[in-house]
């Protein structure tokens, strides 16, 4: 990936919109992910009986993946190391094998301590509207070299 | 009104110790393929050092899988009967590469009730602290509990 795709600062203005990006985070995926978050299953994450005692409509999507895949939004537009506040709260469970929407608004823009600073809001809905996830993020860009 | 919240106010100041967790190359690889990250410098070696990197970067949340490896003592909330993950904050400071022996320090930020359209809910906060092997903080994680009546 080579820098020229990704936004300079200078180009950024309050009220862009970015994304959105939609997923459809599959069984297995989720399965994959408490793997790695070393969650042991059977659990809420992953099984329906589980979920339906915990008063849940289905498995749900553990926190930490909604918001590793709410940060991968951020990444394809500022590159991998931009992101440096990511901060949500967990609205509604978040289903799988339905489509998710992930956007953003940029709500400031400024530079603080020599860095150029990009804030936003972000959203994760759903097909019906439903709004599973928000929060702000700040993300760091670089200025358009002259 | 404020409401006067019971639970165990001596574990302000107490530092919960854990780790160091070595971050693998697998490990970050398997992430990004769970989450479907599919930029190089998350997934390949080569692309990560052509960009300036240690070894395959860690997405900037990655860190948060950590978190339930800390022991955290229950704090004694004497109030509600459900519980549920109500918010998540990763704060990064430096970039977190595959060959990274992280520590995690975590320690309880703040309790507080608030009151909406569905009555009240107190918020347990707890935050956790990470540094890699040369001390470097690498990122503050926060992560909110609800208990609800």
């Amino acid at each position: 990936m080579t820098q020229s795709n990704l936004p300079y600062f200078d180009d950024v203005e309050m009220g862009d919109e970015i994304g959105p990006l939609v997923k459809v985070v599959s069984d297995e995926e989720v399965v994959n992910f408490c793997e790695q978050w070393g969650n042991p299953m059977p659990n809420r994450f992953t099984d329906p009986t589980i979920a339906e005692k915990s008063r849940l409509p289905g498995p749900i999507l553990p926190g930490v993946m909604s918001m590793a895949i709410m940060a991968q939004l951020l990444t394809q537009w500022a590159g991998p190391a931009a992101v440096k506040d990511l901060d949500l709260v967990f609205r509604q469970p978040v289903p799988h094998n339905k489509p998710l929407s992930i956007a953003a608004t940029v709500t400031d823009t400024r530079q603080e301590d020599g860095e150029n600073l990009v804030e936003c809001d972000i959203l994760m809905t759903g097909e019906q509207g439903e709004r599973y996830v928000g929060g702000t993020a700040l993300i760091s860009l670089p200025s358009r070299p002259a | 009104m404020v409401m006067e919240l019971d639970y165990d106010r001596s574990l302000y100041g107490v530092e919960h110790e854990a780790g160091p967790f070595e971050v693998t190359q697998d490990m970050v690889r398997s992430f990004s393929g769970s989450i479907g990250e599919a930029d190089p410098v998350f997934n390949d070696q080569a692309a990560a050092h052509a960009a300036g990197y240690s070894g395959v970067v860690a997405p900037p949340t990655l860190c948060a899988i950590f978190v339930r490896r800390v022991q955290l003592p229950d704090i004694n909330l004497k109030f509600g009967r459900t519980r549920f993950h109500a918010g998540q904050r990763v704060q990064s400071r430096s970039p977190i590469c595959a060959g990274d022996h992280l520590t995690a320090s975590s320690h309880l930020k703040e309790v507080y009730a608030k009151t909406g359209r569905s009555g009240t809910m107190v918020f347990i906060v707890w935050e956790t602290t990470f540094r890699n092997q040369d001390g470097v903080v690498v990122a503050d994680v926060q992560e909110s509990y609800a208990a609800r009546e």
